[in-house]
């Protein structure tokens, strides 16, 4: 394994069971993303991407197969270690956002270093450039309720880099917005690229997809690269 | 994550859902309300036992007879001059009889089988006229028996144990004098000078009746705090002003401190306190039912003393049956009934605890499944089943903890309204903090259940839910 490598992925399959079938959803997904690399995993609903990206987040488990975050063995690796790794190795951006509506902009954003067990006042020290870089500094006491689409993923985002992440995890980040805010978000993830930052970014949009440096396409649970 | 920026998120959960907050506390404010009402209930009632009882001492024996309605039967007929010592009842002390004065013969009931008896005036008896048997027990208290100083002194000659003895009668008489217009009736007690000190009476004005004042059966009184207020408008006017008894002239040579309601003995607010051989000379006669009132030295001799009053009132009245009733054991008993009673309370009140728990729980389940997604970004972003587990937990604690805090302002609120029924509350301190205590362990318990279903919510199906 490089040391570049962020993900590892080799052979990894996963199925459901759907009654009394077997629903195999991933069959022996080999993929790799280097440092830095900002690459789309695209693919039609059902295709398995959601999968995959639960399997990346470790939100879920590998049925078989192996996978490695940044040199950490995942497929090894129990609940309460997932949940240290969900924490510092990887920045959640969600289509739906995932704010919680009952705190306000600055409470979300910060969320992740309060979990890690930092105090809320350093925390808020820490995120003030990337709140005052997404041009959330005006916005910060609102509840999302208060706020549009795009700066609603803003906020998102923010929460995602303020932890300092090795891996940018995005699902779908442009689908619940206009194509105004979509082209902003992804242009910001652009500049987040330029930055230094891994992205794996999943979506079904060919169009959102070309924004990437790199695109994978998944089609009924097995994965291709998309070639230039 | 830091304990204190948890307690922070459940600062704002809960303050971004007051009205949640407050529904949900009602059986724990319910809860709280009712413990420290219980508490205060239950100790209110001990106090009242304390005060009830508190003219009585302990150690206290009350001795008493009651005649019994039916006919004497007697093949000889009933003595009208009764059979007390002071009307002539036998004495047999030297081992000979002394028929009662006052003529007639004697009541059989009271006379003793075997012995060497002589007549005396007023109906003889004739000697030898033992063997004969009247033990049977439907004979047992037919005769008219009065309590005397003499029987008093028998039973403390005789009796091993006894710290002192005194003995008193109540009786209803016609009174006027300071305010009163028209007379009004009102008890009369006949006592010596020790009946102050055994039953914990105290004076405010002026001193209580005096050995001499009984023995030169002086007209004086002593007066309760009630009757005082009521006959001369206050205790002050009453002390050293004349009150009429059956139209007799009494000096109040003092008057008692307030006393509260007693379950026992005669309640010294209300009475007239005068001297034993006062009264009888003057009011009452020998036509009265007096009490003696023996001490033992040892409350845990009771039983003991009390079989030994028995055997020597047998020697003067073998067939009769005295009731001896003691303090301790009307104390016990009273107790032991404010304690059922404390006790059912408190039943009720876990009762309500319980049904205010299982509301907590309620609504925390309802609250872990409309904040589900809200757990899945939680855990998304690095929450631990520890800091989910503990924030559920603190928010049930947290409720619990306000609806203690309000249940026991309410109880505080409520407790002149309850005391307005008659039911006596001694609010404290310890009472609020079992309460708030009951209240916590209420929310801890019945929220653990949905706090640790919200932790062990896998994140990718808690993210998905809707």
């Amino acid at each position: 394994m490089s040391a570049e490598q962020i993900i590892s992925m080799q052979q990894v399959r996963k199925s459901y069971k759907m009654g009394a079938e077997q629903l195999n959803v991933l069959k022996g997904i080999d993929f790799t993303v280097n440092k830095g690399e900002f690459t789309a995993i695209l693919g039609p609903s059902g295709s398995g991407k959601s999968t995959l990206m639960n399997i990346i987040g470790c939100m879920d488990t590998l049925d078989s197969g192996s996978y490695s975050l940044n040199g950490i063995p995942i497929h090894n690796t129990k609940e309460r270690e997932l949940t240290k790794i969900r924490n510092h190795e990887i920045g959640f951006i969600f289509q739906n956002y995932h704010l919680i509506p009952t705190y306000t902009v600055i409470q979300n954003i910060i969320m992740p270093l309060l979990m890690r067990g930092q105090d809320r006042r350093s925390a808020e020290k820490d995120c003030g450039e990337i709140i005052e870089m997404l041009g959330l500094s005006e916005r910060i006491h609102h509840k999302p309720s208060e706020l549009s689409g795009g700066q609603r993923q803003r906020v998102a985002i923010a929460r995602a880099l303020c932890s300092n992440p090795s891996l940018l995890l995005a699902d779908e980040p442009t689908g619940a917005l206009d194509q105004n805010s979509g082209t902003e978000v992804l242009k910001l993830f652009k500049k987040l690229h330029e930055m230094g930052n891994t992205i794996v970014m999943i979506t079904h949009d060919l169009n959102v997809a070309q924004w990437a440096e790199r695109t994978v396409r998944i089609v009924d649970g097995e994965m291709f690269e998309e070639t230039a | 994550m830091r304990f204190s920026e948890i307690l922070n998120l459940v600062k704002l959960n809960l303050i971004q859902n007051k009205f949640k907050v407050l529904l949900t506390s009602i059986g724990i404010i319910v809860g709280a309300a009712t413990i420290v009402s219980v508490i205060a209930i239950g100790k209110g009632g001990k106090a009242d036992v304390a005060d009830q009882f508190r003219n009585l001492n302990a150690g206290a024996l009350d001795i008493s007879y009651e005649q019994s309605q039916k006919s004497s039967g007697s093949p000889f007929g009933s003595g009208s001059s009764g059979s007390s010592k002071e009307s002539g009842r036998p004495s047999f002390s030297s081992g000979s009889f002394t028929p009662p004065s006052g003529g007639g013969m004697p009541d059989l009931s009271s006379m003793k089988s075997g012995g060497s008896q002589s007549g005396g005036k007023g109906g003889s008896f004739p000697a030898g006229f033992g063997g004969f048997s009247f033990g049977d027990t439907n004979v047992k208290n037919k005769e008219r028996i009065t309590l005397t100083t003499d029987d008093m002194d028998d039973i403390t000659a005789s009796v091993p144990g006894l710290s002192d003895a005194t003995i008193s009668y109540t009786t209803k008489q016609n009174i006027y004098g300071g305010n009163i217009e028209e007379s009004e009736s009102y008890t009369i007690a006949g006592t010596l000078s020790n009946y102050a000190d055994l039953s914990n009476l105290s004076m405010l004005f002026g001193d209580y009746l005096t050995d001499e004042d009984n023995e030169n059966k002086n007209k004086v009184c002593v007066i309760g705090y009630t009757a005082a207020k009521k006959i001369f408008g206050s205790v002050e006017d009453a002390y050293d002003s004349i009150v009429y008894i059956d139209d007799r002239p009494y000096t109040v040579g003092g008057v008692l401190d307030e006393q509260g309601s007693v379950e026992a003995g005669i309640s010294a607010d209300e009475a007239i306190f005068i001297p034993y051989a006062t009264g009888i000379k003057y009011l009452t006669g020998s036509d009265i039912s007096p009490t003696i009132t023996v001490i033992a030295e040892d409350v845990n001799n009771i039983s003991t003393v009390t079989e030994n009053v028995r055997n020597a009132l047998a020697v003067s009245y073998p067939n009769a049956e005295f009731t001896i009733s003691d303090a301790g054991s009307k104390m016990e008993a009273a107790n032991k009934s404010n304690k059922t009673l404390t006790l059912m309370l408190a039943a009720m009140a876990s009762i309500v605890f319980i049904i205010g728990g299982i509301g907590i729980m309620n609504v925390l389940f309802v609250s872990v499944k409309e904040r589900t997604q809200e757990i899945g970004i939680l855990k998304a972003i690095g929450g631990s089943r520890k800091d989910i587990l503990i924030e559920f937990m603190m928010e049930a604690c947290c409720i619990s903890l306000i609806g203690g805090i309000i249940g026991i302002a309410l109880s505080f609120g409520v407790s002149p309204v309850i005391s307005g029924f008659n039911i006596r509350m001694e609010m404290s301190m310890a009472g609020a903090l079992t309460a708030l205590g009951f209240s916590v362990a209420t929310g801890t318990v019945f929220g653990f259940y949905p706090a640790w279903k919200a932790s062990r919510l896998v994140p990718v199906e808690a993210l998905s839910s809707e």
